[in-house]
């Protein structure tokens, strides 16, 4: 059976279903508990759980990260909620140089099975420290998973996955999409990760996209068809692991690829998977591989200057038919 | 104590010299700075001098030898007995005289409890005796300063850390000690023989690394034993380099999927840019590279076939070079005489208009080993006559090798055809190497072309 | 009643060590294991000392000989079951909480016998098998690991221990305030023991830290005492009663242990002049050293005599060089062994994170 509900509901059954099943399994983080997070995606999980293992913090991000770690490393299960992207800035020695090596340091003795639940995202009118998709940070750190889940199925299957990993994961959800609808089975499923998902099958272009921007991708590629050029849709799901292999054979098919992802251009997330593509796909590349990223600006506040600064359909759609089209790159 | 006189490195990537006479005989007495002998390499010759003063003896490599770099050809005596020893034809595999290791025949070390150089700071190597604040013999209590040590980053003590007596001191003041060796030794009882003395040159076990095989200086490096090598005067002639390498007009740009479809169907981008098409090229392109005519020439070749992309095809002549000469001679009594390379550069683009079918400038370059000069249209104005240099892609190499001891030539690939010429008695005698971008036919119009030219070289001028 | 605990004056301390050392279960068997401890980590960091002075151990170590008395003292209190989170100075917190020479020299020299094969080196020595989560090479880097582990012991119903050793250096970090902060707010058995050593790295601690540490500790409502960290009775008779109540509920609580490093920071702080004179060093390793001390006590109370001392410290000697010998010959970890132990359920991370390798459940 499956009905459509909300990403943020989807998280909320995820958490509550392996809550469920597993005692070890804990929450905290600020305003998580009756106030179920400004974004209510926790909303009624106190009610079932209790206040023990539903936890509301102080502010105090690098003390319940550092704390999440401890009990990870003593047989608990925690999920920590850290309200905004944009605070793990303040939990960085906690989850990059605790949680991330201490299963390393200790030779695999010690093990950090957590999550850390945070989002990505502007255009919310939340200026330039509420805004940011900050992913490319932990992805960068070796120890550390990183799931970007791109709808209410995809949030549900991977933070399913996550909450059963023995290591640390870090997951953004997309605040915008909260309330985006999608079929979700009844049934419980999980989702691998280093899988990723081809959404749409083509022959002229591949547009890799994550979280936030695969919807601006599937948008494109609609647009894109309009015209007569077949563009596939792939969305990685975890950037640690990469599902390289899905991506590389798809351009060396399509032989042209536009890398789009929320986090800044500058040294991000499309940079790396470009160059994994320019790697492993180079003699099969017709067109330079482009990057689309958030702007390299902080996040402005006013709307007319904040939807700027992330890449839309149309501009995918535009960056598109110019690869395809063969028009001279400024890489060329 | 006698000081080697090696064969030194006199340029860069030299491996060997060649001894061209010595400047002073076995016996004779040198003063530091004097000239002991002339060495040639493949860049210049230089006389090479002596470092100390003494007298030269057991010279090892004579006038002519060629000598890896670093041999030992020679020996400065401290006396003139034994200088004047006849030269010893394999000397230099003899291991270095009378290295006396400076710890040999010293005290043994008294047994006892080790000190060693300490490290006193991060990512530190070694540390310089300073002063000793003990004496050998003395007895130490555990925390006493024994020594000053110095390292890069400041100046510390060094305390005892046990009782005893200092039995050996190991190292002297100045003395930059590697981390770990011993510096000292603390034994239990009172010494009879306390030692001190400076840091030993050569290692004395521990925790200190072995040091370079003494002996290993002296042998020499076989494989920098010149090949027997070809004819002096051609060796001592600079490095053939392929003549002129013309820089290609530039890279058609294209998209790496493209670049490797043309390649793999044998198709040339720099077509579409000739047919008039705008870079860069992607695999669409490839639809109309393919629709393009094939060029003439190309489709005439027959016969043994065409050469193909990357192979190098080779046409021959041999020419009797008596009109050539004559005609020269000739040029020069009126006072006109232009230089070799510009004449048959003239010949050649003469040669190669009559082997194309199109109008469009022809630069040739021509010249001897080493020097290079090309020159629009050279057969269009008079051999005598100035012409500027060109700046243009050459349309083809001409290698004017009559004035050299070569005969021959086995050619590399190169991306314009080129002409070789060589000379044998009174035969000249002509190479034309080209690939594809020459077909076979063009090149044996061009080739038979020339060699009619300096048969008869009066053909030319009309 | 929490501030009159934190009260400490230098003149009180014998007079308190004496009552301790009364009040103290008269169990030999314990006093020769207390003593025996303190023994084990002088020769081991003696030993550790050499290794670094002769070049034979890479990178750096930090010293903890002056300060045997706190570890021994707390870790003596504890059960292998209870946790503990140590710092960069940790070699005696790691062998005071059960950890064996041999493994501790192979970690500290990066051969695969090491604790963590080879992978953690001095400052990330971890023992799980004795509740040992680790030495930290991040100053207060394992307050919240602490604090954690406390938290999940309460979570599940556990009655584990957790104590946090920490310098007092590390009391200038503000995430001892946010865990403190909860702690206190939610009760948890947690330990916090902050080891006054005088130097905050080469810096003397009154520099650095305003007020009182137990102050700050009884701001958030926790109960804070201070004690001679020299005194290894003294240490363990308060450790016990803490550990007891904090098992109960009673906890957290925060103790500063006024004690001494006798070597620099780390090993190559040789030259110490600028921040503290020989005159202190000598003051120090003279009278209050808590190995030489405890002997006395020991060979006054007839437990020992002098030439079981003696001959305590030939065999716990004897014994750290044999294992350094040991180690010293022992083999370095494969090379394919660098990827490994990144993510748990992953046996070679490289191929993992490009998705050519399926981690466990993943």
């Amino acid at each position: 059976m499956t009905r459509e509900i909300t990403l943020s509901k989807a998280v909320n059954e995820a958490i509550a279903e392996e809550m469920r099943r597993d005692p070890a399994v804990f929450l905290m983080g600020e305003d998580v508990a009756e106030a179920g997070t400004p974004f209510k995606v926790l909303a009624g999980l106190v009610d079932e759980f209790g206040p023990d293992r539903v936890i509301d913090t102080p502010i105090s991000e690098p003390g319940f990260v550092g704390m999440a770690v401890g009990a990870a490393m003593t047989g608990s299960r925690p999920i920590v909620d850290l309200m905004f992207g944009d605070f793990l800035y303040l939990v960085m020695d906690q989850l990059c140089n605790q949680a991330a090596k201490t299963h390393y340091m200790s030779g695999g003795k010690l093990t950090v099975p957590m999550v850390l639940r945070t989002n990505l995202g502007a255009t919310r009118r939340s200026a330039a420290q509420h805004s940011q998709s900050l992913h490319a940070l932990v992805a960068h750190i070796p120890g550390l998973k990183v799931a970007m889940p791109s709808s209410a199925y995809e949030a549900k299957g991977l933070m399913k996955t996550a909450i059963r990993d023995e290591n640390p994961v870090v997951i953004f959800e997309d605040k915008l999409m909260y309330q985006d609808k999608a079929p979700v089975p009844e049934e419980e499923y999980l989702i691998p990760f280093g899988a990723a998902n081809v959404l749409r099958e083509g022959r002229d272009i591949t547009l890799v996209a994550t979280s936030s921007m695969v919807q601006v991708a599937q948008k494109a590629a609609e647009a894109l068809q309009a015209d007569g050029i077949s563009a596939e849709v792939i969305d990685p799901r975890t950037l640690v692991p990469l599902d390289e292999a899905t991506i590389v054979e798809s351009v060396r098919k399509t032989s042209r690829a536009i890398v789009i992802d929320e986090g800044h251009r500058n040294f991000g997330v499309t940079g790396e998977i470009a160059s994994r593509i320019a790697e492993k796909a180079f003699y099969h590349l017709d067109y330079p591989v482009q990057r689309m990223g958030a702007m390299d600006v902080p996040v402005p506040f006013s709307p007319a200057l904040e939807d700027l600064t992330v890449p839309t359909p149309e501009a995918v759609a535009e960056a598109a038919r110019r690869a395809v089209r063969g028009e001279v790159a400024d890489a060329a | 104590m006698p000081h080697e006189v090696i064969m030194p490195a006199l340029g860069m990537a030299q491996d060997s010299g060649v001894i061209v006479s010595w400047l002073k005989n076995p016996g004779d007495p040198v003063k530091t700075g004097d000239a002991l002998m002339e060495v040639e390499t493949d860049k210049a010759t230089m006389e090479v001098e002596a470092a100390h003063d003494g007298y030269l003896a057991d010279v090892r490599a004579g006038a002519g030898d060629s000598v890896p770099v670093g041999q030992i050809v020679a020996i400065i005596a401290e006396t003139a007995e034994g200088a004047g020893q006849a030269p010893s034809g394999n000397g230099a595999e003899r291991a270095a005289p009378d290295e006396t290791p400076a710890q040999a025949g010293a005290e043994a070390v008294p047994e006892g409890h080790e000190v060693i150089m300490p490290a006193l700071g991060m990512a530190q190597d070694s540390g310089i005796v300073v002063a000793w604040h003990k004496e050998a013999g003395e007895a130490v209590a555990e925390g006493d300063a024994l020594l000053e040590v110095e390292t890069d980053k400041a100046t510390m003590e060094v305390e005892a850390d046990r009782a005893g007596y200092l039995a050996a001191i190991l190292a002297e003041a100045g003395d930059d000690v590697p981390v770990g060796q011993v510096i000292a030794v603390i034994s239990a009882e009172a010494p009879g023989a306390p030692i001190r003395r400076a840091m030993a040159a050569a290692p004395q076990g521990g925790a200190t690394a072995p040091g370079p095989e003494p002996a290993a200086r002296a042998e020499p490096t076989p494989q920098t034993e010149p090949a027997p090598g070809p004819d002096p005067a051609a060796a001592a002639l600079p490095t053939p380099r392929p003549a002129a390498a013309p820089k290609p007009a530039g890279r058609v740009l294209a998209s790496p999927k493209a670049r490797r479809l043309a390649a793999e169907e044998g198709l040339d981008l720099a077509d579409l840019v000739a047919a008039g098409h705008q870079p860069p090229f992607h695999v669409a392109d490839l639809e109309t590279l393919r629709a393009l005519p094939k060029p003439a020439a190309a489709q005439a070749a027959a016969g043994a076939g065409p050469v193909g992309v990357g192979e190098v095809g080779v046409v021959s002549a041999e020419v009797d070079a008596t009109g050539f000469d004559a005609f020269r001679a000739w040029l020069q009594e009126e006072g006109t005489a232009p230089s070799s390379p510009r004449l048959l550069a003239a010949f050649a683009a003469g040669a190669l208009r009559a082997a194309r079918t199109d109008e469009a400038p022809l630069t040739v370059a021509a010249g001897t080993l080493g020097t290079t000069t090309a020159w629009d249209d050279p057969d269009r104005a008079p051999v005598s006559a100035d012409l500027p240099e060109s700046e243009a892609r050459p349309r083809l190499v001409l290698r004017d090798l009559t004035g050299t001891a070569l005969t021959g030539i086995k050619p590399a690939a190169a991306p314009v055809p080129v002409v070789t010429i060589t000379r044998r008695g009174d035969t000249l005698a002509l190479h034309l190497a080209h690939e594809a971008t020459l077909p076979d036919e063009a090149a044996l119009t061009l080739l038979s072309g020339l060699a009619d030219r300096l048969q008869e070289p009066l053909r030319h001028l009309l | 009643m929490a501030a009159q605990a934190a009260k400490k004056t230098g003149g009180s301390r014998s007079r308190k060590t004496q009552g301790a050392a009364k009040a103290a279960k008269a169990n030999t068997e314990d006093y020769l294991r207390m003593y025996r401890q303190m023994v084990k980590i002088r020769a081991f960091e003696d030993q550790a000392n050499q290794l670094y002075l002769s070049a034979k151990m890479p990178g750096l170590t930090h010293m903890y000989s002056g300060q045997e008395a706190v570890a021994v003292g707390i870790c003596e209190a504890l059960t292998d079951e209870d946790r503990i989170t140590s710092t960069h100075r940790g070699h005696g917190h790691c062998v005071a909480k059960g950890a064996e020479f041999r493994q501790m020299f192979c970690e500290l020299l990066g051969r695969e016998e090491g604790y963590c094969r080879g992978k953690g080196g001095s400052m990330h020595i971890a023992d799980q098998a004795h509740g040992n989560l680790g030495a930290n090479a991040i100053v207060g880097g394992s307050m919240g690991i602490a604090t954690g582990a406390a938290l999940s012991a309460k979570l599940q119903g556990r009655d584990f221990v957790t104590v946090c050793f920490f310098g007092d250096g590390a009391t200038a970090q503000g995430l001892w305030y946010e865990v403190m902060n909860m702690a206190a707010l939610w009760k948890l058995p947690v330990i916090y023991a902050c080891e006054n050593n005088g130097y905050s790295e080469y810096t003397k601690t009154e520099e650095i830290a305003a007020g009182s540490l137990t102050a700050r500790a009884e701001a958030f409502g926790i109960e804070a005492h201070g004690v001679d960290g020299q005194d290894v009775l003294a240490v363990n008779e308060l450790a016990q009663r803490l550990v007891e109540r904090a098992r109960h509920g009673e906890g957290p609580f925060f103790v500063e242990l006024d004690t001494y490093r006798y070597h620099g920071h780390h090993v190559g702080d040789i030259n110490r002049d600028y921040y503290r004179s020989k005159d202190e060093e000598a003051e120090w390793k003279e009278r209050r050293d808590p190995i030489v001390n405890f002997g006395k006590w020991l060979e006054a109370e007839g437990i020992l005599s002098a030439d079981d001392l003696v001959a305590i410290g030939d065999e716990i000697r004897a014994e750290a060089e044999s294992a350094v010998a040991y180690a010293l010959n022992a083999g370095y970890p494969e090379a394919g062994e660098v990827d490994m132990h990144v993510f748990a359920g992953v046996d070679h991370a490289l191929p993992y994170i490009d998705g050519y390798a399926k981690g466990a459940g993943a």
